[in-house]
């Protein structure tokens, strides 16, 4: 019997004690809000990691001690391709959020979806916000048909980094600012050769984004109807003139044993980039994003940095940019719309995109960021630091620089990265692309079938 | 109480009495009364089995039928489009073929492993018990803490493994980030994960092997060779056959390993089925691709299976 009872009050204790430390929390919610009952709360989902999200949480306490109408509520969702399917599972629950953070991946998807409202809309009815100040090869990214879809927030371009240590070593003369396919092959083979073969000239990763990338620079497209802009695409076209220069270019540095090859993946990149660190690798393009890391990683070396490489002989069309934008959900009431609208206009601000810049390496999307104390400051310190930033500016945006504009970006990188391992093995280039071009192509009519859009 | 009785009743041996209509009766009511039990009893488990599973699963092929839209609907109905699109595509082709390796590779290497440190374990030496536990230990390791454990042991440039290479003035190898060698890494890692189990099981076997018969070998003066083929093998069959399916299916299911280590790459190297459907349905919000995946990865594990029960089985001796 004392025993039956004493595991009764035993259970009763432990039941007791769930409930109080399960409350815990609810309560502490209330207390939060009690302090401040007329604020309308903005609940904004991340996939921002290390420096970035330090710097975002602090723009968000910043905003919410600036005013007191609003209270930003910032919760980290994970990678981006997994929050995207939250947001939309979530959509017209009472769990989704009023703002988010989306790539640029997941733009077709969305604006299919039909679960946002137009930050057009947004800019229309604010005339004291000039839209103007924001790149415009970055808004045309996350633009149809003229429409603002969604703010560009955390933006980089690629660019092509070198060593300029090692080529001063080496007396070869850097690539220039704004180099092409030949004038890397040059820096690139003299390194092999005068190092006696122990530096490996060049690298690209096996990395779909780095493919679309040189096909932008080329102003040729990656699917039809000029990337999705002027039509739903309906075919992958892979195939192109400038990306057989592409191709051609690389195998010529496969051949010529200037090439080394990484593979595809996180796993990839680290290795690049720890070659390159160690002074064993002398030439990689990669996000303009990795600059604040090798800058850490050089100490006592030189980083070069110049734009994106183009085709020999042709002008450059200019390159994408890469990261993500804010949407604002249209599920939620305008008063939390309009919030949501004030936020964004706070981090977009040019103070706040140098800050940005500064502390992520991101590029600052406001025009006059170049003239805060910040920025200046910092190109005076690192000139390198400049260049990424010159080359958004000088972009002029059309459509075969401002991204593809099609549902399972996803697929697409995976089909092209599959495509590359095969072309850097050496496989024919115009075989190996049909065969990505083909998938792709069964991926685009399979979704415009589920989309309703053909048969 | 009365119910209970006729429980009792239905029990005893059939007697002529039975024919009686009376008797029919009473036992119909007892056969109703015994179903009504079997539902109170079942009721319970069949209720969340049809809930977190027979629905599911039954929604997972109702899914696989149809086209997903890029917000995450199925909208359009393609009877077995899914399927043949899976079939005919390289890189679906391609996982299906890593799997196999992977499988096979995990399930024998953990199966001989296991054997050998069983047997191994079985000898009454000092510090045995002590060999046991070690043996043993990783059942108690989680996934992820293991995961980091070895990619740590395959770090390309400050881990173990290459540092004994540079020591040994051995070529240096990119374990984990290698596509030739990851599928190999990732093998080794389960293996280690699963031969805790594997050992415990079949060395709890190894112990109720009865004494007399080695002794009788030893008598006959059979090597022991011969004898761990011939006497100790038919003997564990039974475990070795439960050992043997149990691993079988968790390879194929191995997910978290994949995913910590490798995440399917490089190059989709390690890009497993069940890591496949995952991406395929979290990443690229495929749903009805993914189903249809999931669909054909359960008719391979039961036709595996089956396979197994029906040729293994066979050589075991209970």
């Amino acid at each position: 019997m004392t025993s039956h009872r004493s595991i009764s009050r035993f259970l009763i204790l432990i039941s007791v004690s769930f409930l109080v430390t399960a409350g815990l929390p609810f309560t502490a919610c209330r207390f939060a809000q009690a302090a401040n009952p007329k604020r309308i709360k903005i609940v904004f989902w991340n996939e921002m990691t290390g420096p970035a999200q330090a710097q975002l949480t602090q723009f968000v306490q910043k905003f919410n001690h600036s005013q007191s109408k609003y209270e930003v509520e910032s919760h980290f969702q994970g990678s981006y391709e997994e929050a995207v399917q939250k947001i939309l599972n979530t959509h017209g629950s009472n769990a989704s959020p009023a703002l988010f953070q989306s790539a640029d991946i997941s733009v077709s998807q969305l604006y299919h979806s039909g679960y946002i409202t137009k930050i057009q809309k947004f800019i229309d009815q604010d005339k004291q916000f000039n839209i103007n100040k924001i790149s415009p090869v970055a808004r045309s990214f996350y633009s149809q048909k003229g429409q603002l879809l969604g703010m560009p927030f955390n933006s980089s371009q690629p660019v092509l980094y070198y060593n300029a240590s090692l080529l001063k070593k080496y007396k070869i003369t850097p690539p220039p600012l704004d180099p092409t396919y030949a004038d890397v092959t040059r820096v690139a083979t003299q390194l092999y050769q005068r190092s006696g073969k122990k530096v490996k000239g060049m690298t690209m990763e096996v990395y779909g984004w780095l493919f679309d990338q040189l096909v932008a620079n080329s102003g040729h497209y990656s699917v039809n109807n000029e990337n999705g802009r002027i039509a739903t695409p309906s075919k992958a076209t892979f195939i192109n003139p400038g990306s057989i220069a592409a191709m051609k270019w690389v195998q010529d540095n496969i051949k010529k044993g200037n090439f080394i090859n990484y593979g595809s993946g996180g796993n990839a990149s680290a290795n690049e980039i720890a070659a390159f660190l160690s002074g064993k690798l002398g030439i990689f393009m990669e996000s303009s994003a990795e600059i604040g890391q090798l800058t850490l990683g050089m100490k006592n070396q030189k980083l070069g940095v110049s734009y994106y490489p183009h085709q020999t002989g042709k002008k450059a069309n200019g390159v994408a940019i890469g990261g993500a934008a804010l949407w604002i959900g249209n599920d939620k009431p305008a008063a939390v719309q309009q919030g949501a609208w004030t936020f964004i206009k706070y981090l977009e601000s040019a103070q706040n995109q140098a800050d940005w810049q500064k502390a992520t390496g991101y590029l600052a999307l406001n025009r006059d960021a170049k003239k805060t104390k910040t920025l200046q400051k910092l190109y005076q310190q690192n000139p390198a630091l400049k260049v990424p930033s010159d080359q958004l500016a000088r972009t002029v945006a059309n459509n075969a620089n401002s991204g593809i504009f099609v549902e399972g970006i996803v697929q697409e990188r995976i089909i092209l990265n599959t495509a590359l391992d095969q072309i850097y093995s050496r496989s024919n280039i115009h075989t190996t692309l049909q065969q990505a071009e083909k998938a792709m192509n069964t991926y685009i009519s399979n979704n415009n079938r589920a989309n309703g859009w053909s048969n | 109480m009365d119910e209970s009785k006729n429980i009792i009743h239905e029990t005893r041996i059939p007697t002529l009495a039975e024919n009686t209509g009376l008797f029919k009766k009473t036992k119909m009511r007892a056969q109703r009364t015994n179903r009504r039990y079997a539902l109170l009893f079942l009721g319970p488990s069949i209720l969340l089995l049809a809930v977190f599973i027979f629905y599911p699963m039954l929604k997972t092929i109702y899914l696989s039928l149809f086209l997903t839209n890029g917000s995450g609907h199925n909208t359009v109905f393609a009877g077995l489009g899914n399927y043949a699109a899976l079939l005919s595509s390289p890189g679906y082709l391609a996982s299906l073929m890593s799997t196999l390796i992977y499988v096979v590779g995990v399930w024998a290497l953990t199966l001989a492993l296991g054997l050998i440190l069983a047997n191994a374990a079985s000898v009454k030496v000092r510090a045995s018990s002590f060999f046991r536990t070690i043996f043993s230990s990783t059942m108690g390791v989680s996934i992820s803490v293991s995961a980091i454990f070895w990619l740590f042991i395959f770090n390309p440039s400050i881990g173990i493994l290459n540092q004994i290479a540079a020591f040994l003035h051995l070529p240096l190898l990119n374990w984990a980030t290698d596509p030739n060698l990851a599928m190999i890494s990732v093998i080794i890692s389960t293996v280690w994960m699963n031969l805790g189990f594997a050992f415990l099981v079949l060395f709890s076997a190894f112990q109720s092997l009865p004494l007399s018969l080695y002794e009788e070998t030893a008598i006959e003066g059979v090597g022991p060779v011969y004898r761990f083929f011939h006497v100790t093998i038919p003997l564990i069959s039974p475990t070795l056959f439960f050992v043997s399916i149990i691993t079988f299916i968790e390879a194929f299911k191995s997910f978290g390993l994949i995913d910590l280590m490798t995440a399917g790459g490089p190059n989709n190297a390690t890009n497993l089925l069940v890591y496949h459907i995952y991406q395929n349905a979290f990443l690229n919000g495929n749903y009805s691709q993914a189903s249809a995946e999931s669909v054909i990865l359960t008719i391979i594990i039961a036709l595996l299976t089956f396979l197994q029960f029906r040729y293994l089985e066979r050589k075991v001796s209970y």
